[in-house]
């Protein structure tokens, strides 16, 4: 059973299309990222789900239970979800235990079993000894931490994180992902995971849902989404791709094909109801591509910038048949390359971008 | 001679004092008395209160302020269409004939007005003058020049020095408006010398007693009891009575058509005029309606106070035009 | 199922707002409506008499421009020295605050005539003080009060209290690192004033505003002592002018007059909602509550600037309050002979209805605020987080009572309940519970003002989280909500307090034996030339209320922060 369906959900802000024609089945226990940048939709989403908007269009499901039509709409109190918000909403007149305790006082929860929870609940963020603590006197990460337990003792089926990551300092946002990782894997919940940051979906998420200007572009595990994209945006959002014009020459029976980028010969992946065509859109990844010796197989470029990476260098040159397209690769240390310098890139690898069909 | 036979003699008499007494049976004043007044706070009380040892029987409830804001309420319940007050006590005869011209009075007449001056109750006994209330002069004693008469007010050393309660918000001072304008010797020129020597109309006659006895003001137009109960209390104020005479209010008692307690009013009526009520008027400080009963201390023992005659309903007819053109007059 | 407990919990909010809804009309709408058909309908009969014999007199439209002018100066006057103060007071160090504040809120206790007389004796030319000075000016010289910068100075003086005390309620909220950010990217205390504070406090500093707007509007003990002797008239006293010279026949024309004033009050309240939603003004931090500027040599200047502003609003009219009630009668100047506590003995003992007046005014005004305020909270978060056009509609409608000048709600009251209600048939006419509906009517504003303004700084994802966390709206009003509004609702309780305690217009008419108030015992001495009395009345009132604000200090300390203005 899924746990949450989204069901072709529209909603508009006067002219603005916020969300259009979604949809997204998430299965019960997964984690699944919905990414993208400002903008997207993707917190409009999180709001629809939560219930505090309600849609123009489509359905949503938690369970098989609908929650929110254009006509009708379960309020948040009585979905049993939990949200971390991105400013966390700490109640500033409680303390730390008591926040955490708020939603099982609601639920008739008494002591001494409210207390058992809460201390659990805490000890699982580690935060014990913070009880008595105002939220005025923590940390960021701490009131993360409080957040969270606030979220969890009421051990929902769905909880809903609100960029969680993005207050915190770099380090500590990788010692988070290890945690939220830790909670999905020990305690199963389903968690949707809204993010612009594509490193912690790519980390954390069983799939992530990519959305761009309302609509949901493509949902998919995190390999799926860098080795296939399904249109242009997804390619140049996930890991920086490169999406260059080839020409399809031959299609293979073992989904792969045979193609001419700027005149070099490259077998890619694609697609089985990939067919030739005289104008394609491919999508490639720096790690696919290398610097070869001059006489080699390649694309004769020529470098703009190489900029140190701590290890390596990052390697940005424009194609020399097509100087508009400009190639971004790595290259080991120890590296000589000056703007100007004359380079040879090999193609290894790379995908077909399915032809967008018009419905 | 017929014989008038012994029995049919006591039968006449039970028969008489019989039907004589059960009148006053029958109309023994009790219940519910509603009492609407601008006397002042304290009149009001002592008078409510004399009336009570009167008639024990009878609750009185007052509802007193001023003038404004008694006629205010007064207006709004008769547009719900239920007015409260049985009786009311309000300071001027104009406010009276308004009413008396809507058709809001009862009629009493039998009510005791004998040794009463005939000018100071409705010829329709709808209202009864209480009290005579005659405006003067008051000065500070500290003034070092005293008018003799109101023309004199209008020289230059009392210039910035007066101050006198707006006919606009005062029905006292609208009769005397009213009152002074019909006169050939003072009419509307006086009004007009009383604003070049920069006079203050201000809002009623206890603001001026507070002005003079202040010495904000040195000389204020003023009623007369007020003067008086404030110096007799030491307040650094006299009273002077001008030359031309003293315009004055009557203070008329009066009971509305839509009275619940008829009975209690015609006695409240009753005790107003009766002597024990004018004399405690007099206790009070205030020259009575009827004179037989004796006069206020401060009244000048042999002298008559010269009063200017008030032709009421004249002053009634022409009041608002007087009010507009005070408006106007002293506008800004 | 989940579906039909959503349909329920819904009922539960829709129940909820239509109650209120219901409450308001009650408290705003209908006597508006009584006035609006006495005014149209006189008698019974539909007649537009009053309307063109009002709209036409030039009387009429002299009286609204002096009530702009009056209105809109006064406010701005109130702004200046109320904001200036409310800010210098939260964001600096300056010592002795909390007395400070005592001190400048007392103000709001004393009755606007009391605070005018005092005024006028002052600047007159038997003031003491002025021939302490040596510049009293000469005997006959007009006094300069009897003017409309008159009545706009005592005004501004009388309601800078009221801005003062929402803007505190607002700084409350205003935390550290906003202002550290400020400083930190290079600007001065000024700049940072400009540029973060102000424009943050943009809704305590427009409620401020919006309230003194309307006080002023419908303030009409001022413009009647200082405004009536020189016939500089605004529309309450135009009103009271029309009432006495006309009496039954008035009330048609006085209900246009109103709802004139009425009028104007909402367009200056529309113009406040409108500069209000245009922008965003929430704090979502949760961080310490700023701490003050230092001002180290300004420190003593200032500290000298205060106080001096506080002993001219406050003592000095105090002073002549209680030299007035010492005399045995009004002029006898006051010495070691004359001295006598008669007044307060006759007040207190002689005088039962000034006993009465004391339980009635206190149990009235405290029935006022605190009712009024546990209406606010939840109509406020409809106000502010449930908009619709029906919402603003109630917004506007509960402006009105508080514009009208008291007599003219009074008359509305009269007019309403002179009859018993029906089905009840209770009679609420000529007891203290017809002065109290009056009072709900016309504080409910006040009480409103400051907590829609805390609503504004709230971040509205605290309740969103109480929401998933399971609770339904009552809870989330009760345990989220109203502890976070809790300054700015105490702000409004105490407003309406000091407010009802001394007010005078709207008992004036309603009043009756027995359920006499402070204002109307008041106003009785003093009309009746014992303003010695009224001097003795007045000391005690301000005794009584500064006992009531000193005994709430050993509370404070379990009262949220910021409920109490005087106590850090």
């Amino acid at each position: 059973m899924a746990r949450l369906t989204i069901d072709r959900v529209g909603k508009s802000y006067g002219a603005f299309r916020a969300l259009d024609d979604v949809s997204l089945e998430v299965g019960d226990g997964e984690l699944v990222a919905v990414l993208g940048p400002s903008g997207c939709g993707k917190t409009t989403l999180l709001r629809q789900i939560a219930g505090f908007d309600k849609p123009d269009a489509g359905r949503i499901l938690i369970g098989d239970t609908v929650v929110s039509t254009p006509e009708r709409q379960v309020p948040p109190e009585r979905r049993r979800i939990g949200i971390v918000f991105q400013s966390y909403a700490l109640w500033p007149h409680m303390t730390v235990a008591e926040n955490v305790a708020y939603g099982l006082d609601v639920a008739g929860v008494k002591d001494p079993e409210r207390a058992r929870r809460v201390n659990a609940a805490l000890s699982l963020v580690e935060l014990d000894g913070f009880a008595d603590r105002r939220p005025a006197l923590l940390s960021g990460g701490q009131r993360q931490r409080v957040a969270l337990a606030r979220c969890l003792v009421t051990e929902p089926s769905l909880v809903l994180l609100d960029e969680p990551l993005a207050n915190l300092d770099v380090h500590l946002r990788a010692a988070m992902e290890r945690e939220f990782a830790r909670f999905h894997e020990r305690t199963g919940t389903t968690m949707i995971y809204i993010t612009h940051d594509q490193t912690e979906a790519m980390a954390l998420a069983d799939r992530i849902a990519v959305m761009d200007k309302g609509r949901v572009l493509q949902a998919a595990t995190p390999t799926q989404l860098y080795r296939e994209p399904a249109d242009e945006t997804v390619a140049s959002f996930i890991g920086e791709g490169m999406v260059v014009p080839v020409q399809v020459l031959s299609v293979g029976d073992d989904a792969t094909c045979e193609v001419d980028l700027f005149g070099l010969r490259v077998r890619m992946r694609c697609a089985n109801a990939q067919k030739a065509a005289a104008a394609a859109r491919a999508c490639l990844h720096a790690s696919a591509l290398r610097i070869v010796e001059p006489n080699a197989a390649g694309l004769r470029a020529h470098v703009d910038v190489a900029i140190y990476q701590g290890g390596h260098f990052r390697v940005e040159a424009h194609v020399d048949a097509s100087p508009d397209h400009i190639l971004h690769l790595t290259a080991q240390e120890p590296c000589n390359l000056a703007p100007g310098a004359a380079i040879n890139v090999a193609v290894d690898d790379g995908w077909i971008i399915p032809a967008a069909t018009k419905d | 001679m017929k014989v008038v036979s012994r029995r049919s003699f006591v039968v006449t008499a039970l028969v008489v004092a019989v039907f004589a007494a059960s009148p006053v049976a029958a109309q023994a004043p009790k219940g519910k008395l509603v009492l609407y007044t601008s006397q002042p706070e304290r009149d009001a009380a002592q008078t409510v209160a004399a009336f009570k040892r009167v008639q024990p029987a009878v609750d009185v409830e007052v509802f007193r302020s001023g003038t404004t804001e008694v006629m205010g309420k007064l207006a709004a319940e008769f547009a719900a269409g239920q007015p409260k007050p049985d009786v009311l006590l309000l300071a001027d005869a104009a406010t009276m004939e308004a009413l008396k011209k809507d058709g809001r009075l009862l009629t009493y007449r039998e009510a005791k007005v004998d040794g009463l001056d005939p000018g100071s109750y409705d010829a329709d006994r709808t209202y009864f003058g209480s009290k005579l209330i005659t405006t003067g002069i008051a000065v500070n004693t500290a003034a070092k020049t005293r008018p003799a008469a109101w023309a004199d007010l209008a020289k230059p050393e009392y210039k910035g020095q007066i101050a006198m309660p707006s006919p606009l918000y005062s029905g006292a001072a609208a009769i005397m408006l009213g009152t002074m304008t019909a006169r050939p010797d003072l009419g509307w020129g006086f009004f007009e010398k009383l604003k070049a020597a920069d006079a203050v109309a201000v809002r009623g006659n206890g603001a001026v007693m507070t002005a003079v006895a202040n010495g904000e003001k040195s000389y204020g137009v003023l009623v007369d009891f007020m003067a008086f109960n404030a110096k007799a209390k030491g307040s650094p104020i006299d009273f002077i009575f001008p030359a031309e005479g003293l315009p004055a209010v009557t203070e008329p008692v009066a009971i509305l058509k839509t009275t619940q307690n008829a009975a209690a009013a015609r006695a409240f009526v009753d005790f107003i005029l009766s002597d024990e009520g004018q004399k405690l008027a007099v206790s009070m400080g205030y020259i009575p309606a009827r004179a037989s009963v004796g006069m206020p201390s401060w009244y000048p023992a042999g002298a008559k106070i010269n009063l200017m005659p008030t032709d009421i309903p004249k002053v009634v007819q022409a009041n608002s035009e007087n009010l507009k053109r005070f408006a106007e007059l002293f506008g800004n | 199922m989940a579906e039909a407990a959503g349909v329920r919990g819904r009922a539960e909010d829709y129940a909820l707002l239509w109650s209120l809804v219901l409450v308001v009309a009650v408290l705003s709408v209908l006597p508006l409506a009584r006035l609006l058909l006495e005014g149209i309908a006189p008698g019974g009969a539909l007649s537009a008499q009053a309307l063109t014999r009002v709209l036409s007199s030039p009387a009429t439209w002299i009286a609204t421009r002096h009530s702009l002018v009056t209105a809109l100066g006064g406010t701005l006057l109130a702004v200046l020295i109320g904001g200036t103060v409310g800010l210098v007071v939260a964001l600096t160090d300056i010592r002795g605050r909390n007395a400070y504040v005592f001190c400048f809120v007392m103000p709001l206790l004393l009755a606007a005539q009391v605070v005018a007389l005092a005024w006028l004796q002052l600047f007159g030319p038997s003031s003491p003080l002025l021939a302490m000075l040596g510049i009293a000016p000469p005997l006959g010289s007009r006094n300069p009060l009897y003017s409309a910068e008159g009545i706009i100075l005592v005004l501004g003086v009388q309601y800078a209290p009221l801005v003062f005390l929402t803007l505190r309620a607002g700084l409350r909220a205003l935390p550290q690192e906003l202002i550290e950010a400020g400083l930190a990217g290079g600007g001065g205390p000024m700049k940072v004033l400009r540029a973060i504070v102000l424009p943050l406090m943009t809704p305590p500093l427009l409620a401020g505003v919006a309230l003194c707007f309307v006080s002023c509007l419908g303030n009409f003990g001022i413009p009647a002592l200082l405004g009536i002797p020189g016939n500089y008239l605004v529309l309450p006293t135009l009103i009271y002018q029309r009432l006495a010279g006309l009496g039954p026949g008035a009330l048609s024309e006085v209900a246009v007059l109103s709802l004139l004033i009425g009028f104007i009050a909402v367009i200056g309240i529309v113009a406040q909602d409108a500069l209000l939603s245009r922008r965003d003004f929430r704090i979502s931090t949760a961080s310490i509550v700023a701490r003050p500027f230092e001002l180290r040599r300004w420190r003593l200047p200032v500290e000298v600037a205060l106080w001096t502003l506080s002993v001219v609003v406050l003592v000095l009219p105090l002073l002549a309050l209680v030299l007035t009630s010492l005399v045995p009668a009004v002029g006898v100047p006051l010495n070691l002979a004359t001295a006598t506590l008669d007044n307060y003995r006759f007040v207190l003992f002689d005088h039962a209805a000034a006993k009465r007046a004391f339980v009635n005014s206190f149990g009235l005004s405290g029935m006022a605020a605190v009712a009024i305020v546990l209406l606010a909270v939840p109509l406020a978060y409809f106000l502010v987080w449930r908009r619709s056009r029906l919402l603003r509609m109630v917004n506007l409608v509960t402006e009105v009572p508080y514009a009208l000048p008291g007599v003219v709600l009074a008359i509305a009251a009269i007019l309403l309940f002179l009859k018993p209600l029906p089905v009840v048939g209770w009679s609420l006419y000529n007891t203290v519970w017809i002065i109290l509906f009056c009072y709900l009517a016309r504080f409910l504003v006040l009480g409103l003002r400051p907590v829609i303004s805390g609503y504004y700084q709230l971040d509205r994802t605290l309740e969103e989280a109480s929401q998933i966390a399971g609770a339904r709206l009552l809870r989330r009003l009760r345990t989220i909500i109203l502890p976070l509004v809790a300054p700015a609702a105490a702000a409004g309780a105490l407003l309406i307090f000091l407010t009802a305690f001394n007010e005078l217009t709207v008992s004036a008419l309603l009043w009756s034996s027995g359920a006499e108030t402070l204002g109307v015992v008041f106003f009785s001495f003093q009309q009746g030339g014992d303003s010695n009395f009224a001097a003795a009345l007045g000391v005690l009132t301000v005794i009584v209320s500064i006992a009531l604000m000193l005994s709430t200090l050993p509370m404070a300390g379990r009262l949220p922060q910021g409920v109490l203005p005087w106590r850090d």
